[in-house]
């Protein structure tokens, strides 16, 4: 990502607002390392969606949480290239029921469905205020057309689980990051020891989280930095 | 194709779960060399399943882990006749094990014995409402084996496993606290019941108040430091909330691995061969037997291993597909009615109930186990008069934490949006405020819900996929909706509820979908009888067609009973192999006439 230094100097420009995790990264517009799979419009795009999907409240946004880091690693890795999918044709359109039923594997199904939406005639989402952004959203949801030859629901059904996986999952697939999501729901992670107090409602506070790779002297790196004025 | 033949074995296993391992177990004891082909990898409780790294919600939960793959191996779906079925390219209704100890790793431990009346399901209806009471769609039909019979394997299995739970009828004397509606047990639990959390005992509290029998669910999340029959030692669970779709490194969950394969892998008469994916079971020349598998090893190259008895313990639904592509049985066809292999396919109807506490209450979720939940019994089986109910079963209603898992677990009262500000809000506000309930409703079986081969589809091997037609049974729409009012008057009456919410995922209107998760309770297909015009394999287990073939697992349910299956499988697996031991072995012939 070519970002030029000092950019940053209205915060307009960046979706992430300040938070306490991301004020720990100041030096984030300086952020050049590359993503693994998508491109740095794909990120964008991804950054604005997920943003309406998780917003910013009390708790980080999606991609100040570090979805779009986990979504372009899940894309780069087994999961996008169709691990657990089987993938023999031949491919007719089938019932809602009979679930996802489209030629491609993960990646290449929200590459070419962001592309499709990209090159209709719907605003470029980038650019969109929250509030328009949050318009955008509902009608792709409602969306019942294709893009390229991705059915709008499947991308969209698709996008929403990898957002909501990222905010919640463990930091090792690069989201959750700080335990954003573990902290807002009192989630303690995979240190799991309750047999002195499972019946004790009493004893109902979470412990702190912690991962699997928990280690307090090295937390794992910050999301890369969505800027979305280059 | 040209294949390589093995020494004869006495038994040649297909698949190493519950039932595989047992029957190793069991007949290398009586001097069968056994044979187990697993078609998927080695893997050990202890070094496979320990915590921090077995904790990981995406890679198990989320992306299926233990499960097997469907690139290799997977079915067609569709609703009914008239469509046309298409692959299931992504698990998700239901999730098959792969791998030593089969689905028995990540189950939740739930261990139920059958009412008696589940297993005489058609006689007990006609008996109590009279011959006309089941309308004609329905195939339900009696297992062909009793409680009383079953009885002591289920009781050994429950040994097997550790079970914790309340005796709610010891020898036929009904105990307050228990399960009254129970058959007889001949014995307690080995183990004492689970600690319940908050919102279980308030679900218990109010049920009670309400007039009806709560009482602990039986677990298989063991509750003692505990020897079992075989000599397996297992830990007390430690309710770290990672159970269902996972294995467990504490020892603590019952699973094959360590209550089975561990105290037979060393025998002289147990042999397990990895990375065996049998392909069909091949046939004596008459038809009248089988003469062993073929299977593909790890190198992609096909063997055969002769062998004089065969026991099928794959997961159900490959069972029935090793039949039909290795041409064991009659298939089933819909048209005709005919036939039995495929038939009489059923599976579980689910509903589901929120109770959502004001900020007095503070549940837990992620202090959870796979059988930690209070149940009422009241609503299952034929617990409750049908005379004017229009339909036939029931389920039980369970209030249960067994998870905490934060992707997995985002109850939110009802109008919530999906996403956005308002979403994110009430998953934070509701995340330790909730109780969960199950209705998990028995599913009767129907001439149009079947098992045969697809036309199109085939697996990584080149055989045919199986193909599942489906649909939910207006007499399970109607039970399950009926249940799940029931459920909703005891959420309604406990304590600190601000508002309940239902699913009933059988609603009227709703076709059943491959996609969202259920149960892998998948259940008929090669069904247990005495009529072989309607069952596959006779009541002790034992094909009609082919003498020396023994069949394992939920493809011998006739319909689903309300209850978890591997309790009620694995009273019929060891019902089976007391019938080989005692008897088949010594003189291989039918054990019923057909």
């Amino acid at each position: 990502m070519q970002i030029a230094p000092g950019a940053l100097a209205t915060s307009a420009g960046i979706l992430a607002a300040p938070h306490p995790a991301f004020a720990q990264h100041a030096l984030a517009q300086h952020d050049a390392r590359p993503w693994a799979f998508v491109t740095d419009d794909e990120a964008r795009w991804l950054a604005a969606l997920c943003d309406v999907f998780i917003p910013e409240d009390d708790y980080p946004s999606a991609s100040q949480a570090g979805v779009v880091d986990y979504i372009d690693l899940q894309l780069a890795t087994g999961y996008g290239r169709g691990d657990g999918l089987y993938l023999e044709g031949p491919f007719p359109a089938g019932t809602q029921q009979q679930g996802y039923q489209v030629p491609y594997p993960p990646a290449q199904l929200i590459r070419r469905g962001i592309a499709g939406i990209r090159a209709s005639d719907a605003p470029d989402l980038t650019a969109l205020d929250q509030s328009a952004r949050e318009g955008f959203v509902e009608r792709l949801s409602q969306d019942t057309g294709t893009y390229d030859d991705i059915p709008a629901k499947v991308l969209f059904d698709e996008l929403l689980g990898l957002t909501n996986q990222g905010y919640f999952t463990d930091p090792i697939y690069l989201g959750n990051y700080d335990y954003a999501g573990w902290k807002m729901v009192g989630f303690p992670g995979a240190h799991a020891y309750y047999l002195d107090r499972v019946d004790d409602p009493g004893r109902n506070a979470s412990p702190p989280p912690m991962g699997i790779a928990h280690d307090r002297a090295a937390q794992p790196r910050p999301p890369r930095a969505i800027r979305k004025d280059i | 194709m040209a294949y390589e033949t093995l020494p004869k074995t006495d038994v040649v296993i297909i698949g190493g779960g519950w039932t595989g391992l047992t029957a190793a177990y069991e007949l290398a004891h009586t001097g069968q060399r056994c044979v187990v082909l697993e078609r998927g990898q080695k893997r050990h409780s202890v070094t496979s399943f320990g915590a921090p790294e077995e904790h990981d919600e995406l890679k198990y939960a989320l992306r299926y882990g233990h499960m097997q793959d469907v690139k290799k191996e997977t079915l067609t779906f569709r609703n009914s006749r008239d469509q046309q079925a298409l692959p299931m390219r992504r698990l998700g209704s239901f999730l098959p094990g792969t791998g030593l100890g089969g689905a028995g790793i990540h189950w939740n431990g739930q261990i139920w014995r059958p009412l008696p009346s589940d297993l005489a399901m058609r006689s007990h209806y006609e008996g109590r409402y009279g011959a006309g009471f089941l309308p004609d769609d329905l195939s339900i039909q009696d297992w062909g084996v009793s409680y009383d019979e079953l009885e002591p394997h289920l009781d050994f299995f429950e040994r097997i496993c550790g079970a914790g739970g309340y005796a709610g009828n010891l020898n036929g004397a009904a105990r307050a606290g228990g399960n009254v509606f129970e058959g007889p047990r001949s014995a307690d639990y080995p183990n004492p019941a689970m600690k319940q959390p908050i919102s279980n005992t308030l679900f218990g509290q109010a049920a009670e108040r309400l007039g009806l029998n709560p009482f602990p669910m039986p677990s298989a999340n063991v509750t003692k430091a505990y020897e079992n029959p075989y000599g397996a030692q297992l830990h007390p669970c430690t309710y770290c909330g990672f159970c269902e779709r996972f294995g467990c490194g504490y020892l603590a969950k019952a699973d094959p691995i360590i209550c089975v394969y561990d105290r037979i892998k060393d025998h002289e008469n147990f042999d397990i061969r990895f990375h065996a994916q049998v392909l069909r079971v091949e046939k004596s020349s008459d038809g009248r037997t089988a003469t062993g598998v073929v299977y593909q090893d790890e190198d992609g190259s096909e063997l055969f291993q002769p062998a004089d008895t065969i026991c099928m313990s794959a997961f159900g639904l490959w069972n029935v597909h090793l039949m039909l592509v290795s041409g064991l049985g009659t298939p089933y066809d819909p048209e005709t009615r005919t036939g039995t292999v495929g038939r009489n396919y059923a599976y579980q109807t689910i509903a589901a109930v929120d109770a959502f506490f004001d900020d007095s209450v503070s549940t837990t979720p992620f202090m959870g186990a796979g059988a930690l939940g209070v149940v009422v019994d009241d609503f299952n089986g034929d617990n409750f008069d049908h005379s004017d109910l229009g339909f036939v079963g029931g389920g039980y209603i369970a209030c249960k934490q067994y998870n905490g898992r934060p992707v997995s677990y985002q109850p939110v009262p009802e109008g919530t949006p999906a996403w956005g500000g308002a979403w994110k809000h009430a998953v934070r506000e509701n995340y330790g405020h909730h109780g969960d309930m199950v209705i998990h409703g028995s599913s009767v079986s129907t001439p149009e819900n079947y098992l045969d081969l697809d036309p199109t589809w085939t697996d990584a091997y080149g055989r045919p996929l199986l193909r599942m037609t489906f649909n939910f049974p207006d007499n399970d729409r109607k039970m399950s909706d009926y249940v799940m009012n029931r459920a909703v008057e005891i959420a309604e009456e406990m304590d600190n509820v601000t508002s309940v919410s239902s699913f009933n995922l059988a609603a009227e209107g709703q076709d059943y979908s491959i996609v969202p998760y259920q149960t892998t309770h998948n259940v008929g297909g090669a069904v247990i009888g005495t009529d072989p015009q309607t069952s596959v394999v006779n009541r002790y287990g034992q094909m009609w067609d082919h003498h020396n073939v023994f069949v394992f697992g939920a493809c011998l349910f006739p319909q689903n009973l309300g209850y978890n299956p591997t309790g009620p499988l694995m009273g019929l697996a060891y019902w089976t192999l007391e019938h080989m031991k005692t008897d088949y072995l010594q003189n291989p012939r039918p054990l019923m006439d057909a």
